[in-house]
């Protein structure tokens, strides 16, 4: 610790720590306008000048000037004050002063310091800048002229997202903040740069003149795409959601969002939304009231009720914990049905079979925080970046800043492959679980072997003959990363699941598993396995017990026995089984098969247009609850806005049908997290209020355990190419469809093939092609590039037209043909 | 940063061999950077847009920042220029002598201003702040061959010597 003395206060900081930060922590404001905690100090804007005693003579910034032992700071003297007051004359003498119109007005650093120095003259005159504005794209504009050259939005796009849009071009007064060729920015649009901007040079196009920032109602809480959990505050007025507003001190991710969390929330006011609940007459879906609607779900249900192997339901992980519970305890209690699953069936196997054989529970042995703090990341997947985009800065930050080593093992390459000193091992695709075999039998080969671990002996017997060519790679690229991964300190397997990923199910968690545990990378921080589940609340679903127990059918056997008669009543509560399970024809016509289903959800999706019942649900910003992350984290969702038209939260619905079949009844959401705490053993002793703002992560007891994995053997077929589907670039599930930001960047769904594999079938970019399989044909669009190796193509499963689940049925490998249309 | 080998990087446009023979040479240096943007500018005379793709896929640098040193050194030029370099002084002693009329003479003559290319690839003309021989003011310099005491007159006669020389 180092003693220093600011404004005559006595402080004690960490030595690392500048004069910035240590007036911060005894509660000293210092002006700033290019320091940002996230990004490494710039110095380049004067803002900060304080004087130091022993540095007499000349004003010191404090955002880069580290503490030294006896110190003596003062932070506003006369002299500070002109030296202020002169940066802001020099900043405003090139700046336009149109406040009145700028959407950064009230949020602007540089406004606001302009009103506390009480600049309201210029000593000095110059032209205004001329730059062209940027409106390229629907969303980020670019306003150089209002640009303050503090370098923000270059070093967070560089240091955080890894994706390098900006740098400083040209030199002197000609100086602006630029993009490769100065041209319109074209990257990922996660709005990054955005949310740092201290000023309105960079603007969010969704939010333009749309309401002024201190007339916004904001409300903290969390994103409803994906796994990661991140906190977010919602900028609502007049019953609409209409930006989510950057606080850096927000969330384990300092309030950083990825485009769908930036830029996705249109899907709450979109106009798609349905409003009121409709019931099928005549063949047609018709508006009906509320009343009506649920008479027929009750009187259904209750017939179900004698003969409960006949109904079942799938709920999306989308809903709340309290929303999932009261499914749960619905359908499992009040009906009598175990028919009952959250697209589990197909997807979360990794999460509700596979962590629970291996660990003992059926949660991620390690936390997302364990990502900064480990030695060595062992990504599965090169897309971890692009299903749990925050996770990714979680990487590059860890990669860039703490020279974390980065290691991947995929059946393509990603944006991950290129940071520092990152190593990819490309393999056969749907050879997962063949890989860490020969990664676990190498580890004992060489003699890494943690001591006294039990099971030793089975694993060995299960792993004899698994081999590197087993896996499509090299003896040395298995036996250099088995090296690695058993002697660094703390080393972290990253591992992605979700619909997208036929085969990262339990025997993968399982192969994954055991690599951590034969190497004891495992319950210690930094260490472990962090299964990432695919959408907001996949773990609390698992929580909740939304997946079948005893005899119950999983989702795709649900699917079956619509198909064959058995199941008479479907209840869907968010899930889009048309788009998002596979093979979609066999989907589609186990539906029509069933005798009644009714679908809750946010809009007409294509399930929905196939019930016989359809009720309008709320969407995250309409409710309030908990959603658990992947890493555990418990968190409080919040309600921002009231409902649209006449929907209804999954929870009003569930407790409405749960009150007309006899069961429970509560008064609120909040009754049920109680009855959750109690009965839910990770839960105990949890309180919605006492989740505040930051939630709790629920500790997990390890009981870990060899259990050996069976690799699918998946030969190539001469003439065929293999198809990996997985998550496109900032898509999340099908809903995501809805959102202005991820629409943008990613519209249509897409075939990527090699360079050379697109030569030979004569494609080119863009080019309209048909993959075609077994199970059926997709049109899509053909991207060409290097990211994929030769002999595969990748799609991405969301989009309803040309979706890929027509052509998938579910297996680890499909084979295609792709042809030009 | 991780490197790509040579092989992964297929030509396009314009023939990348000898952008790829420069690469290779600097690939594991540190601070390869600028000299490789250098050796790009002697073998293709400027810095053509392929090659600056190239540099970013193989040293994993931003494109982005590529143009940005591109853009802040004057020894970088992104576009075709021209046989001969013409260099007109307009420094205080130069512009004291008529530096003035011998650039507009320059341009009037050339169709061409200030930093631009004649089409067809002959002539560059380019205005520059003191060329360091102000004795001599007002100063004209094609490549590296220094004209003192410039006059009208001289300009028709430079041109005429470079109309004459070859391209090749
Ligand atoms: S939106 Fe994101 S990727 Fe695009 S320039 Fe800004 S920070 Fe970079
Ligand atoms: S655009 Fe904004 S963040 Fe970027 S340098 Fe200018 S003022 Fe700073
Ligand atoms: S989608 Fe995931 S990574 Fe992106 S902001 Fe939401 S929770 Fe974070
Ligand atoms: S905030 Fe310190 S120099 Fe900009
Ligand atoms: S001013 Fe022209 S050479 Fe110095």
């Amino acid at each position: 610790m180092v003693n220093l003395t600011i404004d005559g206060k006595q402080v004690a900081v960490e030595k690392d720590a500048t004069i910035y930060d240590a007036a911060k922590a005894c509660g000293i404001k210092i002006p700033i306008l290019c320091h940002d905690k996230k990004l490494h100090p710039f110095g380049g804007c004067r803002m900060c000048l304080v004087e130091v005693e022993q540095m007499k003579g000349r004003l010191i910034p404090a955002c880069t000037t580290p503490v030294t032992e006896g110190m003596i700071v003062q932070t506003t003297t006369d002299e500070i004050v002109k030296a202020r007051k002169l940066v802001l004359e020099l900043l405003l003498l090139k700046h336009p002063i149109d406040c009145p119109v700028c959407d950064a007005a009230g949020d602007c650093d540089l406004q606001n310091l302009t009103y506390e120095y009480k600049v309201n003259m210029n000593r000095f005159v110059d032209e205004k800048f001329n730059h062209e504005i940027d409106y390229e794209n629907p969303l980020i504009e670019r306003d150089m002229n209002r640009c303050i050259h503090c370098g923000k939005c270059a070093r967070i796009c560089d240091e955080i997202v890894s994706y390098g849009a900006y740098t400083f071009i040209n030199r002197g007064i000609e100086a602006k903040m630029g993009t490769e060729f100065d041209g319109p920015l074209n990257c990922e649009f996660c709005g990054s740069c955005v949310s740092v901007c201290p000023v309105g040079a960079l603007n969010s196009r969704p939010f333009k003149f749309k309401a002024r920032w201190w007339a916004l109602q904001k409300t903290k809480s969390v994103c409803s795409y994906c796994g990661t959990g991140c906190q977010l505050t919602l900028g609502s007025k007049d019953g609409k959601v209409l930006t989510t507003i950057y606080d850096e001190n927000q969330g384990f991710h300092n309030g950083q969002l990825c485009t769908r969390g930036r830029f996705g929330y249109q899907f709450v006011n979109s106009d798609k939304r349905l409003t009121a609940p409709m019931i099928r007459k005549n063949g047609n879906l018709q508006e009906a009231t509320w009343e009506e609607a649920l008479a027929e779900v009750t009187s259904r249900l209750s017939a179900g009720k004698s003969d409960p192997a006949s109904v079942a339901a799938l709920a999306t992980p989308r809903l709340t914990n309290e929303e999932l519970y009261l499914f749960g305890k619905l359908f499992r209690g009040t009906v009598g049905t175990d028919n009952i699953d959250h697209s589990a069936g197909y997807a979360h196997e990794a999460l509700t079979k596979g962590a629970v054989a291996s660990f003992g529970v059926a949660a991620s042995p390690a936390e997302i925080a364990d990502v900064q703090k480990s030695n060595l990341l062992l990504v599965v997947k090169s897309d971890a970046y692009e299903t749990h985009p925050v996770i990714g800065f979680e990487i590059n930050l860890g990669v860039k800043r703490k020279g974390i080593a980065l290691r991947i093992v995929s059946d393509k390459k990603g944006k991950l492959t290129r940071l520092p000193g990152a190593k990819t091992t490309v393999h056969a695709p749907g050879n997962e679980v063949a890989l860490f075999n020969a990664l676990c039998k190498s580890v004992i080969d060489q003699g890494l072997a943690a001591e006294g671990v039990a099971g030793l002996d089975a694993l060995k017997a299960a792993v004899a003959d698994a081999t590197a060519e087993k896996a499509g790679v090299t003896a040395e690229e298995i036996a250099a990363i088995a090296k690695e991964f058993a002697s660094a300190e703390k080393a972290l397997i990253i591992l992605p699941i979700g619909q997208g990923y036929p085969g990262h199910n339990a025997a993968l968690a399982n192969a994954a598993a055991n690599l951590a545990i034969l190497t004891g990378q495992y319950g210690k921080e930094g260490a472990g396995l962090l299964i990432m589940g695919e959408k907001n609340n996949s773990q609390g679903a698992v929580d909740m017990g939304i997946y079948p127990k005893g005899t119950g059918l999983n989702a795709a056997a649900i699917i079956d026995g619509c198909a064959n008669g058995n199941i008479k009543t479907l209840f869907v509560a968010g899930e889009n089984p048309v788009v998002s399970y596979p093979n979609r024809k066999k989907v589609e016509k186990a539906l029509e098969n069933v005798e009644f289903m009714v679908v809750s959800d946010l809009f007409l999706t294509e399930t929905a247009a196939m019930a016989d019942v359809v009720l309008p649900a709320c969407s995250f910003a309409e409710k309030s609850g908990t959603f658990t992350s992947l890493g555990r984290r418990v968190q409080n969702v919040r309600k921002a806005i009231p409902a649209v038209g006449l929907a209804k939260s999954d929870f009003d619905i569930l407790n409405a049908l749960s009150q007309a079949l006899g069961g429970a009844r509560y008064n609120n959401q909040g009754e049920v997290f109680t009855e959750i705490a109690a009965n839910v053993p990770a839960y105990k002793g949890l309180t919605q209020a006492g989740l505040k703002d930051e939630g709790a992560v629920y500790p997990v007891a390890l009981s870990a355990k060899l259990v050996p994995a069976a690799a699918q053997a998946s030969a190539p077929v001469a003439g065929k190419l293999t198809l990996v589907t997985g998550s496109a670039l900032y898509h999340c599930g099908t809903m995501s469809r809805f959102g202005e930001g991820p629409m943008y960047v990613c519209p249509d769904a897409y075939a990527e093939l090699n360079v050379a594999d697109a030569a030979a079938l004569k494609v080119a970019e863009g080019d309209q092609v048909t993959v075609t399989s077994g199970t059926g044909a997709v049109q899509v669009v053909a991207k060409v590039g290097k990211r994929v190796p030769q002999g595969v193509v990748f799609s991405p499963y969301h989009f309803g037209e040309g979706s890929v689940n027509t052509i998938t049925d579910g297996s680890e490998v499909t084979y295609v043909t792709v042809a030009k249309k | 940063m991780s490197n790509a080998p040579a092989e992964e990087i297929a030509a396009e446009e314009i023939d990348l061999t000898e952008a790829n023979e420069i690469i290779d040479k600097y690939l594991t240096l540190p601070g390869n950077l600028m000299p490789v943007l250098q050796g790009i500018q002697d073998a293709y005379g400027f810095v053509p847009k392929p090659t600056i793709d190239l540099v970013a896929e193989r040293l994993n640098v931003y494109p982005s920042q590529i143009y940005g040193v591109l853009t802040f050194y004057a020894q970088f030029h992104l576009k075709p220029r021209g046989k001969f370099i013409i260099r007109v002084c307009v420094g205080t002693a130069c512009h004291v002598q008529g530096a003035e009329r011998i650039t507009e003479t320059f341009f009037g003559r050339l169709g061409i201003g200030h930093a631009e290319t004649t089409e067809d690839l002959r002539y560059t003309f380019e205005k520059v702040a003191c060329l360091g021989a102000c004795g001599m003011a007002p100063l004209a310099m094609v490549n590296d061959d220094t004209y003192g005491k410039m006059t009208v007159q001289k300009v028709d006669e430079i041109i005429e010597t470079y109309n004459a020389r070859p391209m090749k």
